[in-house]
Parts: structure tokens; sequence; C-alpha cells
């Protein structure tokens, strides 16, 4: 797996900060780049998972380590040129 | 999801303002439209001199410990949270003419966060097909 294009560190932040920080490295971002955020606030595993959902990005992977930081890492694959 | 959501403002109590921020920057988040439409006691929250939102009588001997669990949970007060939703999307904040006037408030007395002082309606015209509520 290549390295992210961009990271993205919501630790930390509560509901929506973590959508809203992802958000702003997406409009920079564009189609095939790859985007590693970190986040603890709960609601971020469903949350994301939505997010993808509607957006139509690709989630290539989400996990949560035992500190209780989530790590999703996306594939931009819906933006328009 | 609906073609887009609307707040209307009216109570002017704190929970209401933080729920506003909230709703205003996830829908920002997904992409949907946002017009907030400001009456009632609310309006004078969005003027220059805007005074702290208070919270409502029959939860006041519970503030200070939502103040202070919001501080600990990192949540941004509603105002900032409306500005972010701003920046990230298509989001309007809109003044009820009728109740500016009623108060004796003209345009340049609000806060820069008011998009515009119009009347119900323009703003129900332009939300038609919104999702609305009323807080």
């Amino acid at each position: 797996m290549s390295e992210p294009t961009f990271k993205v560190d919501a630790r930390g932040m509560a509901c929506p900060g973590p959508i809203s920080a992802l958000l702003k490295a997406y409009r920079k971002a564009k189609n095939g780049d790859i985007i590693e955020i970190l986040a603890t606030d709960p609601g971020f595993k469903p949350d994301i998972k939505q997010w993808i959902e509607r957006t139509r990005n690709e989630l290539l992977e989400l996990s949560e380590d035992e500190n209780g930081v989530i790590r999703a890492l996306i594939r931009v694959t819906a933006k328009r040129s | 999801m609906s073609k887009g959501f609307c707040i209307v403002m009216y109570s002017g109590t704190a929970d209401t303002f933080m729920s506003m921020g909230v709703l205003s920057q996830i829908s920002a988040n997904l992409g949907v439209p946002v017009r907030i439409y400001v009456t009632g006691f609310a309006l004078l929250y969005f003027t220059k001199n805007k005074p702290e939102p208070r919270f409502p009588k029959e939860f006041e001997d519970f503030a200070p410990k939502m103040i202070k669990g919001m501080k600990r949970a990192n949540v941004p007060d509603w105002y900032d949270m409306l500005k972010e939703a701003k920046e990230l999307g298509d989001v309007k904040v809109y003044g009820c003419s009728t109740t500016a006037s009623i108060m004796g408030l003209k345009k340049e007395d609000f806060d820069p966060i008011v998009d515009d002082i119009v009347g119900a309606t323009t703003f129900l015209n332009e939300t038609a097909g919104y999702e609305i509520v009323f807080i």
C-alpha cells in the first residue's frame, strides 16, 4: 500500500469536527489520492461509513487500536474533474 | 436525505444554539445545503453586541455541568461551528425582517455571520422542498 497523500489528525475532536477535518483535506485531493484520518470521537466509525456512502468514495481500511484511536484510510474516487 | 435542511431559530436558548451549530456543520460535511432563518428572541444573539445565549430556566441547575462537559469534550461554541459550516458548505443565515423592525434593529446592527435580512416569503420560497426544523 502506498503512503497516504494526506494525513489528518482529528484526535480529541468532538463530532462533527473529524468529518469537517477530513473534508478540508478532501477538497485539496484528487481522484486516486489516499487520505488517512485518525480520530477518537466514539461516533466516528459509523459516521465515516455514512460519509463514504454519501460521497461515493472508497473506504480501504477502518480500524481501532487499544487506546481507542480510530484510523480510516480513504481512497478518493468521487471527485469531478 | 432531502434537497436541503432548514432550521428556524426562534427560542434563543443556549441548547438550541448548540444543536443549530452541530446540525449545520454536519449538513455541510455531507454536502447538504443549509438555510437558517432567525426570528423571535433568537435574533438578538445574531447582532454585533450579541449576548451569551442563556439556558432555559428548568435546566438552569444543570447548565454549569453541561458547560464544563462541553469544554472537556472539546465541543466548540455555536458561533465557531456555524462559521466552520459556512466555510465548508452552502450555508446561509437570514434574519427575519419583521422581528428586526420590532426590535429596532437595522442591517448594520447584525453580526457578519448573517447573510441578509429577508421576509419569510423569500425564505420559504428559497427552501421549498427542504426539511424544516423549528427550534
